[in-house]
C-alpha cells in the first residue's frame, strides 16, 4: 500500500502525488463503517461420489473456505502461524493495514504498550484489548524520537504472537530508512536545508518541486556585497566560496560541478562531519516540508538550544513549588530526549495539564518564546499560568491582541497571541503593523500552539511559517478532524510524540472519572408531525426545541443543582440558548456577548455559590477555564464533529472537586428520539467509546414529571413554542461562529431586524391566546449588569448598612 | 443437559400406545432401564428374579417416611411405563419386560438386539479416529447449514426436512433460515442436540407410517454397541434398514457405501444412553468449558477460536472483521444485531450467549458484560418490537353520536374495545367481538 503510494510519488507529477496522497488518507477505519448487512453466500449443493474419508476430507475443506469467505482478505489464520510460546506474548499484527492487536491484561502489557505508543497511532484503548496502527507517520516520529529500523522490528517480533509478516517489515524499513536524514535548520533569521549526507540533498535539488524553490548563494551573496560595500567579511567569504568552486571543477563531472556552485561547504562549530546546505525562502517552508514527506525524506527539526549563543536567553525556570506529574514528564522526554528540542504534537486530554506541559518546555529552551491560542480569553490565561508556574518577570510577558498591542522590551520574552491576530491578511492599524514587524523581524526559540488541532485550515496554516521558530510545540485533547486535514500537522508542525491514555489517567486521579450518558427525548406529537414536513434546517430547531428535551434538560440541572454541582449547558444554536436560558433564569455566553459580560459571567459561576449553572455555545468548547464544572449538559451540537464532543467532556475532566469513590463528573447528551440527531450522536461519541468511555443510554428520568415547575407540561405551552419556533426564520437554525467580539465580527454579523407579519385577531390583541404585552423571561445577563453598577459613595454605605 | 433429554425421550416413551412390542427386545429393555430414576432402578432389580406379586404395604418398609414422596414419583413412573401393574393392593413385574431384561443381563437367547458384528475381517480399514472425525464433520455440517456459513455443503432432505419438522429452521425449501428455536439448539450441548433431533425423527416417523416401536430399538441398540467394531446389516428389519439411511446422515454411523453389508456405529451412536458430552477427547472437553470472548466497551468483540463453528455462530449477530490463527475480531452495530432480531434469535439468547462463553479475563468484571453494551442490545430489540398488530374490525359511519356512543360502551363491556376516536365516530375491536358485536347492531337496527 505504502510502497506503492511511494514509488508513485516519485515517478509522478505533483497533481498525481496530491492524489495519491489524498487517496491515502481515506484508508478504511472500520470501527466507523455503516456496514451493509452481511449476506451468507448462495448454498451450493456438493454432488460427491467419492469415499467417505475423502468426502470429509472436501466436507472439511469446504468448511475452512466457508469461514474464510465471511473474512475476505482478512482471513490471516493460515498466513500466520503462532508461535509455540504464543501465550506469553501480547499481540497480534494485520499484515494488510498494518493494525495491531493487543492484549493489556498481558504481563508484558505495560512495556508493550510504551512501545506502541511510541511507533503507532492508538486506535482504541478500552479495558482489555487495545488496538493500535503502524502508519507512516507515527514510524516518522519513532524515528524522530531516536528508535531504528532494526530496533523496531525486533522489538515488534518479540512481542509479536506470530511472526512477523512480510509486507510489515519491508513497510517499516522503507518508511524509516530515509527517516532522519534531512534538518530544516534556521539561523539568524534564514533557514536552511541540511544534511550531512551530499546525495540526499542532490535528490532534493532534482526533484522538479524542491529545487526552484532554493536561493542561489551567489546572487544572495552578491546582494549582501552591495549592500554593504566597503564589509571586508564579505569580501573575505566570496573569496572563500570562489576557492573552493574553482577546486572542485578541476576534479569532478558537470552535475558535481553544479552542485558545487549552489551548496556551500561549512564547518559546524561542534561537528567534525562535513555538513551540506542550501538556503530556501520562508514563504517555501511549508511547501518544501510536504513535499519532502511525500517523496519519503521528512525534515527533522531539531533545535541545539544549549549551544545557542546567537538569540539571547530568556530567564525563566519553573517556581521550587511547581510539580510535574509522571506522564508530563514523560511526554517531555519524548522532546528533549537527545539534548536538543524536537518539533511536534503532545496530546493530553483536557485537565491533564496541556499548559504546565507548554510552559515547562519553555522553561527548558530559555529563549524566546511565542504563544498561539484560539480566543483572547485564553491569552490572558496563558499569560496567567506563566506568571503562577514560573519565575518570569511580568514585563517579560506581552500580549497581542484586540485590545492589547505591547511588545517585550527586554533582550528575550513571551508572546502570547491568537491565530487570528497573526494569521490576519487584510490591512492592519498602525500599532498591529508594528507588533506584526516585531514577531517577523526576529528569531523566535519555540513556538507555542495551543489547540492545535484548529492549524491545518487554510486560514491558520500561514502562521506556522510566517513566524520563525526554531521548535514548535503543538498541544491539544484531540488529534481529529472530520475532514483529512489532520494528516497535515505531520509536515506543518511535525510528528506526534506523545498520546496519553485517557482512562490510564482516569484511574491514576489525574483526570476526573466521567459518567457519560445519552438521554433519550421522545419528540412530541406536534413537533413531530412539524418535523416530517419541513426542511432540514427547520428540522434541527424542531428537535432542538423538543419540549421533552428541554424538560429533561430542567430536570437534570434541578437535580445537579441540588447535589452541589456546577453544571454547564452546550448549545450550538443560539436560538436555542438563548430561549432555554431565558426561560430557566440563567446566565449565557455566546460569540455575541461582550467580553466584560463574559467575564463578569464566568467569574460568578466560579465564585458566587448562587449561580450553579451557565449556558455557552461554540465560544465554550476550548476558550474557557472553568475548572469548577463537574457537569455538563448537551443539548445542540455540531453535526457528527468527534473533536466537538472530546472537548466539551473535557470541559469537566479538572479533577479538582471531591476525589471520592466513583464518578465525579457526568456528561449528559441530550437527543430527541427517531431524528436524525440520534444518528450524528453515534457519530460523535466514537472518538471517546475508542478511549474506553461508556455511553449508558437513558430513556426515562424518573421523577421528571413531578418536578414543579415543569416546563411546557401543558398542550397549550406546547403548542405556543411550537408556534414560536415555526415562526423563525431559517438563520435562526445556524450555529454561533464562536468568533470573538473582540473582532468586530459582532457587527457583521449581526443582521438587520427584520419585520415579522402574522395572522392576529382582535381577541389576540386584547391578549387572548396568551399573547402578552410584558416582557416576563427577562434575561439573566442584564440583571447581572443592573447589580454590578457603581455606585456613589454615599449611596454605597447606605447600601452596605441596609444589607448587614 | 442430561436430564433435560431423559425427561424428553421419557415423555415420548410414557405415550406410546403399546408397550408390549417396545418390552419384546432385551437392548430396549436395557436401555430403558438406564433412564429410569435411581429409585426406580432399585425396585425394578429388587422384583427381577421375584416372580411374586408384592403387597404395597411391603415397599414402604423399604423407605424412611420422610422420603414416601420420591417413593411415589418412582411407582408413578414405573407405572406410566407400564413397567409395574398395579391392582390396587398388589405390584407385579411386567412379564415380558422381566424375560426380556433377564435375557439381557444374563446374554442369553438369539434375538440379535445387541447386534451381530461381522466375523470376517473389512478389506478397508476403520479407525476410532476415523468414525471420530467422520461423526464431527458430518455432525458439523448440519450446524453450519443450521448457522448459514457461507459454501456449507447441504445435508440431505432427510435433515433438511428434520430441521425444518422441528421447528428448528423455518422458510422456503431454498432459503432456510434458522429460528429462535434454531439458536437455542445451537447453545446445548451435542449429545443433548442428538436427542432433540432424534424425538423429532420419532415423531416424523409416525407421519411416513415407520413402526415408532422399531426405531426405538434401532435406536436403544445403537447405543449398546462398541465403538469401533463392525455390526451385520443382514439381520436388521426392513424399518431399521431405512433408518440406517437417515442415521447415516446425522454421523451417527458409518456405512462405506449403501451398497455395505456392514455398519460401524460412531461415537454419537454410542453415546446415545450415557453421559459423554463432546466429540472431542478430555482436552478438548476442558477447552470447550473454558470461555473465549471478550466484549469491549466500544462494541468490538475478540474470540480466542480456531472453531469454525463458533465463528460462524458469532457471525450470526456480529460483523467479522479479521480471522487470526487462535483470535477473531468483530464488532456488533446495530445492524448486526437486527439481522440475527430478524432471524428470530432473542437478545436474551445473544446476551446469554455471550455470558456463558465469557473469558477468563472478563469475569472478574461486575457486571460480567459491559452494561451499555447490554442495555443497547435490548434497546435494538425494544425498537424492532415498538408495532404490535392487532387484528380485528373497524366500524365507522355511524348516523347519530348516541347511537356511536353505546354501541363503543357495549364493546367495553365486552373487553374488545382497542380504539375508539369520538371525532371521527369510529371505533376499533378485535376479532372474537366480531359476531357479539355484529348481533348487537342488528338489534338496535331492528328497533
Amino acid at each position: 500500500m505504502s510502497l506503492k503510494r511511494k514509488n508513485n510519488a516519485r515517478e509522478g507529477t505533483p497533481d498525481e502525488d496530491l492524489e495519491e496522497y489524498s487517496d491515502y488518507s481515506d484508508v478504511d477505519n472500520y470501527g466507523e463503517e455503516d456496514d451493509d448487512s452481511y449476506k451468507p453466500a448462495p448454498r451450493i449443493r456438493i454432488n460427491n461420489n467419492k469415499t467417505k474419508a475423502q468426502t470429509t476430507t472436501n466436507s472439511n475443506e469446504a468448511r475452512q473456505s466457508g469461514i474464510s469467505a465471511m473474512f475476505g482478505q482478512n482471513d490471516f489464520s493460515n498466513l500466520l502461524g503462532l508461535k509455540l510460546d504464543h501465550t506469553a506474548r501480547p499481540l497480534w499484527i494485520n499484515p494488510i493495514d498494518g493494525r495491531i492487536i493487543l492484549e493489556a491484561f498481558s504481563p508484558l502489557a505495560e512495556q508493550a504498550i510504551d512501545f506502541l505508543v511510541t511507533i503507532s497511532e492508538p486506535v482504541s484503548r478500552p479495558a482489555f484489548i487495545h488496538e493500535y496502527r503502524i502508519t507512516a507517520y507515527s514510524l516518522y516520529a519513532a524515528v524522530s524520537v531516536g528508535l531504528k529500523t532494526e530496533d523496531i522490528i525486533a522489538v515488534l517480533d518479540r512481542l509479536s504472537k506470530t511472526p512477523i509478516p512480510p509486507s510489515i517489515v519491508d513497510f517499516i524499513r522503507a518508511c524509516t530508512v530515509s527517516y532522519g536524514k534531512v534538518k530544516l535548520v534556521l539561523k539568524k533569521n534564514r533557514y536552511f536545508i541540511e544534511s550531512g549526507d551530499a546525495s540526499v540533498l542532490r535528490l532534493l535539488l532534482r526533484d522538479p518541486v524542491i529545487g526552484p524553490l532554493r536561493i542561489d548563494y551567489s546572487t544572495q551573496s552578491s546582494k549582501q556585497k552591495s549592500s554593504k560595500p566597503s564589509n571586508e567579511d564579505n569580501v573575505e567569504d566570496k573569496k572563500d566560496i570562489t576557492n573552493d568552486s574553482s577546486k572542485e571543477t578541476a576534479e569532478k563531472s558537470s552535475s558535481d560541478e553544479l552542485f558545487s556552485a549552489v551548496v556551500g561547504l561549512q564547518e559546524e562549530e561542534d561537528d567534525e562531519d562535513a555538513v551540506h546546505l542550501f538556503e530556501i525562502k520562508h514563504s517555501s517552508v511549508e511547501t518544501i516540508k510536504k513535499r519532502c514527506a511525500e517523496i519519503d525524506y521528512p525534515l527533522l527539526e531539531e533545535y541545539d538550544f544549549r549551544n545557542d549563543n546567537i538569540n539571547p536567553d530568556l530567564p525563566i525556570d519553573l517556581k521550587p513549588s511547581t510539580q510535574i506529574r509522571p506522564y508530563q514528564e514523560k511526554s517531555l522526554s519524548k522532546m528533549f530526549g537527545n539534548g536538543r528540542a524536537r518539533s511536534g504534537i503532545i496530546v493530553l486530554p483536557c485537565g491533564a495539564g496541556k499548559t504546565l506541559v507548554g510552559i515547562t518546555a519553555a522553561c527548558t529552551i530559555k529563549k524566546s518564546v511565542i504563544v498561539l491560542c484560539t480566543s483572547s480569553v485564553s491569552v490572558m490565561q496563558w499569560r496567567q499560568q506563566f506568571l503562577q508556574w514560573s519565575n518570569i518577570k511580568p514585563d517579560h510577558i506581552a500580549v497581542f491582541t484586540a485590545d492589547h498591542k505591547e511588545r517585550f522590551h527586554s533582550e528575550a520574552g513571551v508572546v502570547v497571541s491568537t491565530y487570528s491576530m497573526v494569521a490576519n491578511t487584510r490591512n492592519r492599524s498602525y500599532d498591529s503593523q508594528k507588533m506584526m514587524d516585531f514577531l517577523t523581524g526576529r528569531e523566535w526559540g519555540f513556538i507555542l500552539l495551543d489547540e492545535v488541532h484548529v492549524v491545518p485550515a487554510a486560514m491558520f496554516r500561514r502562521v506556522v511559517t510566517t513566524i520563525a521558530a526554531h521548535t514548535k510545540l503543538g498541544l491539544t485533547a484531540t488529534l481529529v478532524r472530520e475532514d483529512d486535514k489532520i494528516d497535515d500537522l505531520n509536515f506543518l508542525i511535525g510528528p506526534k510524540m506523545y498520546e496519553a491514555n485517557w482512562m490510564d489517567l482516569a484511574q491514576k486521579g489525574h483526570i476526573a472519572k466521567v459518567q457519560c450518558a445519552e438521554v433519550w427525548c421522545a419528540m412530541t406529537t406536534e413537533f413531530y408531525n412539524e418535523y416530517l414536513r419541513e426542511n432540514s434546517r427547520k428540522r434541527m430547531l424542531l428537535y432542538i426545541m423538543n419540549p421533552k428535551k428541554f424538560q429533561a434538560c430542567q430536570f437534570l440541572i434541578d437535580y445537579h443543582e441540588k447535589r452541589g454541582d456546577k453544571i454547564i449547558v452546550f448549545s450550538d444554536n443560539v436560538y436555542a440558548l438563548r430561549a432555554y436560558a431565558i426561560k430557566l433564569g440563567k446566565y449565557f455566553i455566546y460569540g455575541g456577548t461582550p467580553q466584560q459580560e463574559r467575564m463578569r459571567i464566568l467569574e460568578n459561576f466560579q465564585y458566587n455559590e448562587l449561580v450553579n449553572t451557565i449556558f455557552l455555545s461554540k465560544v465554550g468548547d476550548t476558550s474557557i477555564d472553568l475548572p469548577e464544572a463537574t457537569c455538563l449538559i448537551q443539548i445542540s451540537s455540531h453535526y457528527g464533529s468527534r473533536r466537538q464532543e472530546a472537548q466539551r467532556l473535557g470541559r469537566i475532566l479538572r479533577a479538582k472537586r471531591r476525589n471520592d469513590e466513583g464518578f465525579n463528573a457526568f456528561f449528559y447528551s441530550l437527543v430527541s428520539k427517531d431524528t436524525q440527531e440520534m444518528y450524528y450522536s453515534s457519530k460523535r461519541q466514537a472518538f471517546l467509546i475508542d478511549q474506553g468511555y461508556a455511553f449508558k443510554v437513558i430513556t426515562n428520568l424518573k421523577g421528571m414529571e413531578n418536578l414543579p415547575n415543569l416546563a411546557y407540561a401543558s398542550k397549550a405551552e406546547r403548542l405556543e413554542l411550537l408556534q414560536e419556533v415555526l415562526l423563525q426564520n431559517e438563520e435562526a437554525a445556524d450555529l454561533d461562529d464562536g468568533e470573538d467580539t473582540s473582532f468586530g465580527s459582532r457587527s457583521l454579523s449581526r443582521a438587520p431586524a427584520k419585520a415579522k407579519r402574522s395572522s392576529g385577531s382582535l381577541s389576540t390583541l386584547a391578549g387572548a391566546d396568551n399573547m402578552a404585552y410584558v416582557e416576563y423571561n427577562k434575561s439573566a445577563n442584564k440583571q447581572l449588569k443592573k447589580d454590578s453598577k457603581e455606585h456613589h459613595a454615599l449611596f454605597r454605605k447606605h447600601l452596605y448598612t441596609k444589607r448587614r | 443437559m442430561q436430564a433435560e433429554f431423559k425427561s424428553s425421550i421419557n415423555d415420548f416413551l410414557e405415550q406410546l400406545p403399546n408397550h408390549a412390542r417396545l418390552y419384546q427386545k432385551p437392548a430396549a429393555c436395557l436401555a430403558v432401564f438406564r433412564l429410569l430414576p435411581i429409585l426406580a432402578r432399585q425396585y425394578v432389580m429388587s422384583m427381577l428374579f421375584n416372580p411374586m406379586p408384592v403387597a404395597l404395604s411391603d415397599f414402604d418398609l423399604w423407605i424412611k417416611l420422610s422420603s414416601k414422596v420420591y417413593q411415589s414419583e418412582s411407582f408413578n413412573k414405573l407405572v406410566r411405563m407400564h413397567i409395574f401393574q398395579f391392582d390396587g393392593q398388589y405390584i407385579t413385574l411386567n412379564s415380558e419386560f422381566r424375560k426380556q431384561f433377564i435375557t439381557a443381563l444374563t446374554g442369553g437367547g438369539n434375538h440379535n438386539s445387541f447386534g451381530v458384528p461381522c466375523t470376517d475381517e473389512d478389506k478397508h480399514l476403520v479407525t476410532v479416529d476415523f468414525l471420530d472425525a467422520y461423526a464431527k464433520e458430518t455432525w458439523e455440517t448440519i450446524l453450519h447449514f443450521m448457522v448459514g456459513t457461507p459454501e456449507a455443503k447441504f445435508p440431505g432432505e432427510g435433515v433438511l426436512s428434520l430441521l425444518k419438522r422441528g421447528g428448528l429452521m423455518s422458510g422456503p425449501k431454498n432459503q432456510l433460515r434458522i429460528t429462535r428455536a434454531g439458536f437455542q439448539f445451537l447453545l446445548q450441548d451435542i449429545n443433548a442436540q442428538i436427542w432433540t433431533l432424534l424425538l423429532d425423527y420419532l415423531k416424523l416417523s409416525e407421519d411416513t407410517h415407520m413402526d415408532p416401536v422399531q426405531v426405538l430399538h434401532f435406536l436403544f441398540m445403537l447405543g449398546s454397541l462398541d465403538l469401533g467394531r463392525a455390526y451385520s446389516v443382514d439381520f436388521l428389519t426392513d424399518t431399521q434398514q431405512i433408518m440406517l439411511e437417515d442415521l447415516r446422515e446425522y454421523g451417527l454411523v458409518y456405512q462405506r457405501k449403501i451398497t455395505s453389508k456392514r455398519f460401524y456405529p460412531t461415537r454419537l451412536a454410542t453415546g446415545l444412553t450415557t453421559d459423554y458430552r463432546s466429540l472431542h477427547g478430555k482436552q478438548s472437553e476442558n477447552d470447550d468449558d473454558k470461555g473465549f470472548i471478550i466484549v469491549e466497551t466500544n462494541y468490538r468483540l475478540y474470540a480466542y477460536t480456531s472453531s469454525p463453528l463458533q465463528i460462524a455462530i458469532i457471525g450470526l449477530f456480529a460483523n467479522l472483521r479479521a480471522r487470526f490463527s487462535n483470535l477473531v475480531v468483530g464488532v456488533i452495530t446495530r445492524d448486526s444485531i437486527r439481522r440475527a432480531l430478524m432471524n428470530g434469535i432473542a437478545a436474551e439468547q445473544i446476551i446469554t450467549y455471550l455470558t456463558t462463553h465469557a473469558h477468563p479475563q472478563m469475569r472478574s468484571n461486575v457486571p460480567l458484560l459491559p452494561p451499555t453494551l447490554v442495555d443497547q442490545i435490548y434497546l435494538w430489540e425494544l425498537e424492532k418490537n415498538r408495532l404490535r398488530a392487532t387484528p380485528g374490525i373497524l366500524f365507522r359511519d355511524f348516523l347519530t353520536d348516541s347511537g356511536f356512543d353505546q354501541a363503543v360502551e357495549y364493546a367495553k363491556e365486552l373487553g374488545v374495545l382497542v380504539w375508539d376516536s369520538s371525532l371521527k365516530r369510529m371505533f376499533f375491536i378485535t376479532t372474537t367481538g366480531a359476531q357479539p358485536m355484529i348481533a348487537y347492531l342488528k338489534r338496535r337496527a331492528v328497533k
